[in-house]
């Protein structure tokens, strides 16, 4: 099976390399793809001295953008299964025939990466379990589907769910925006457990009080896109 | 109203509406988005040319001064305009985002051509 690894990366000069190596070390038979979304820093020259596969992007489109742009990609490219993997190093790559195989087996359209199903490894702290918890109630409310780990952006997609993406991807709170859409949009969405580590260097996105903001905006937006499915009927799959 | 003022005002907006069809020809303006301001200032023109259906307008509404009706027409207008101009931001947003997603892939194609042909 054709597999692509995504690997989103903004300003993260530091982790990218040890990320992408260690990768193909664990697994040499994916092919991977560096999305550098205009990273600031020196990511880009990070990449091409190595000689890695990546995509620039020439604005910053923020995270939906570029892993929607590495989706085109591997619609176009007709990759089987698309894999989405932080590049900050939090996600481990020796996980990743955990979350393939619900999808090689034709199990789910979508499979993610947990880290609360079994509760080991690196958990977050306190305030972002929380809100995790907050949404993953509101998504089960919203469409029915119980999802743990709604903001893992550690996930395995199938080749019409990839298709999918291409097309419809949130640009703002992409990771439980897309559970929400794709379970409307009638694909099988589950989860398997895995651990994560603390990312090994740089900043996270989403610190302190913004993670409440954060956790209004991504409320908000699930609402409206659920809302808005009504509206249209569904079936824009 | 007195007549000068009367024709102040009409000469406003006549000004306006000659200040949109100069912008149209000079293509600084899409059709597109001038369709508002066309119907604005139209609308204007009426107005100053024919205050009597200001008074009218009034009388319907029942507004007890004119000239609140004409802020609050000017007030709605200017919430169309800007809730306009979201949507068009909105729209030239994504469109952007698509443009750079095939910018990127194709620098990507490209990438692989020059090291297909010209690396030995």
């Amino acid at each position: 099976m054709k597999t692509l690894v995504l690997i989103p990366c903004y300003n993260e000069e530091s982790n990218i390399k040890a990320v992408v190596e260690r990768l193909r070390s664990v697994c040499p038979e994916v092919d991977y793809l560096v999305i550098n979304d205009c990273s600031t820093d020196g990511s880009e020259q990070v990449l091409r001295d190595n000689d890695f596969q990546y995509l620039s992007l020439p604005i910053n489109l923020g995270i939906g953008g570029g892993v929607q742009c590495g989706y085109r990609y591997a619609r176009d490219r007709g990759y089987d299964i698309t894999i989405q993997m932080d590049g900050d190093g939090q996600h481990d790559p020796a996980y990743l025939q955990q979350i393939i195989a619900p999808v090689a087996s034709g199990e789910l359209d979508m499979c993610i990466g947990s880290r609360f199903i079994e509760k080991e490894g690196f958990q977050t702290s306190f305030m972002r379990r929380m809100g995790i918890r907050i949404e993953s109630a509101l998504i089960f409310i919203l469409c029915g589907k119980r999802i743990l780990d709604v903001t893992s952006g550690f996930r395995a997609c199938g080749k019409c769910m990839t298709a999918f993406f291409a097309d419809h991807y949130a640009s703002d709170y992409p990771e439980p925006e897309a559970i929400l859409s794709a379970t409307l949009n009638g694909f099988r969405v589950g989860e398997a457990p895995v651990r994560m580590q603390e990312r090994q260097g740089g900043v996270s996105s989403i610190i302190g009080f913004k993670t409440v903001y954060f956790m209004i905006k991504v409320s908000l937006s699930l609402i409206i896109d659920r809302l808005s499915f009504n509206r249209k009927g569904g079936a824009s799959r | 109203m007195s007549i000068t003022l009367q024709l102040e005002l009409i000469a406003g907006a006549v000004c306006l509406l000659l200040i949109i069809f100069y912008m149209l020809k000079k293509d600084l303006l899409s059709v597109k988005y001038s369709l508002l301001w066309l119907f604005f200032s139209a609308v204007l023109l009426i107005f100053a040319a024919f205050p009597y259906v200001v008074y009218v307008l009034r009388d319907i509404l029942d507004i007890e001064v004119p000239a609140n009706l004409i802020f609050m027409l000017l007030f709605c207008f200017v919430l169309m305009l800007l809730l306009s101009l979201s949507i068009a931001i909105s729209q030239l947003a994504n469109k952007t985002k698509r443009l750079a997603q095939s910018n990127a892939l194709l620098e990507k194609r490209i990438r692989e051509l020059e090291e297909k042909y010209f690396r030995p």
